[in-house]
């Protein structure tokens, strides 16, 4: 089960509103590589993982991506607090505002709404944690991106704390990735899937 | 920044040493040392929670104590303090 905290994992305190900037960090809430495909990402595979090193990796990462989620709704909400509609047409941000005023809405930088599409849950461990490693990078490569197209402080300041977990996440899925191999056939990693051909897989519990 | 925020931004810190070294923990189970050393931190925070909650409210629905329920109170996380 979950608990709420009435605080963010990281403080943000944006003092310039900037609907543009919104724009596009509000990728990382619904995007392609956001949080939200994060967090649901994880917290759905983990059901069927045959390690207890996995279990708990996905759930402790799974729930820590729903700070991170909290983090970048506030961003958004921060960077479009109190605009006028002449901000809101200067900084590009109409075609957003028609849909959404200014509510907190996942979608992608481009304007597509998020799709359970982002993400897979295939049941096969390997294959599983192949893909929460390239999302981790993605995730970081599109942190770096947002730096590129930043320059105030304040958002630069939790951006980049949101950036460096991307790299510890990718550790601890590496790390993953190697026990489960450890306990598979050396020869041939692939002749069984972990997860549903149990007899097949000393689960070291 | 203001007096709440600092201190909730301690809180914030003694709490993320704590969950960054419970995920190395899921992959290395009998780091005796991590684990010694997420209790030094833990009983850094406790105080730090206390005062906080004493002061401004409750950070979890089930610290609300006595004839008010402050957990609805301002400011919630997203918003900035000196808006509200």
């Amino acid at each position: 089960m979950f608990s709420y905290q009435k605080k963010l994992q990281y403080p943000i305190n944006i003092k310039t509103p900037n609907p543009k900037l919104a724009k596009v960090i509000i990728s990382q809430y619904g995007g392609p590589d956001g949080e939200l495909g994060a967090s649901l990402r994880y917290l759905s595979q983990r059901f069927t993982m045959p390690t207890p090193e996995l279990k708990g990796t996905l759930t402790d990462i799974g729930t820590e991506e729903l700070n991170h989620l909290e983090m970048i709704g506030a961003i958004v909400y921060q960077l479009t607090r109190n605009l006028s509609i002449d901000e809101i047409k200067a900084g590009g941000f109409d075609d957003y505002f028609v849909d959404h005023t200014t509510g907190i809405y996942p979608q992608a930088a481009g304007g597509s709404p998020w799709t359970a599409a982002y993400i897979q849950s295939k049941g096969d461990p390997i294959t599983d944690l192949h893909e929460d490693m390239a999302a981790e990078q993605k995730a970081r490569t599109t942190y770096d991106n947002i730096l590129r197209l930043c320059d105030d402080y304040d958002v630069r300041d939790a951006i980049r704390f949101l950036r460096e977990r991307e790299v510890v996440h990718y550790q601890r899925f590496g790390e993953n990735l190697r026990l489960l191999t450890d306990k598979l056939n050396e020869k041939n990693f692939y002749a069984f899937n972990p997860s549903f051909d149990k007899k097949c897989f000393d689960k070291g519990e | 920044m203001t007096d709440r925020e600092a201190l909730l931004k301690k809180i914030s810190t003694y709490q993320f040493a704590v969950l960054d070294m419970q995920i190395y923990l899921d992959t290395h189970p009998g780091d005796a040392e991590t684990l010694e050393s997420i209790g030094v931190f833990k009983r850094k925070l406790a105080p730090l929670v206390e005062q906080y909650e004493k002061k401004y409210g409750p950070l979890t629905k089930n610290a609300n104590e006595g004839n008010n329920w402050r957990w609805i109170k301002a400011p919630w996380p997203w918003e900035c303090e000196e808006d509200a």
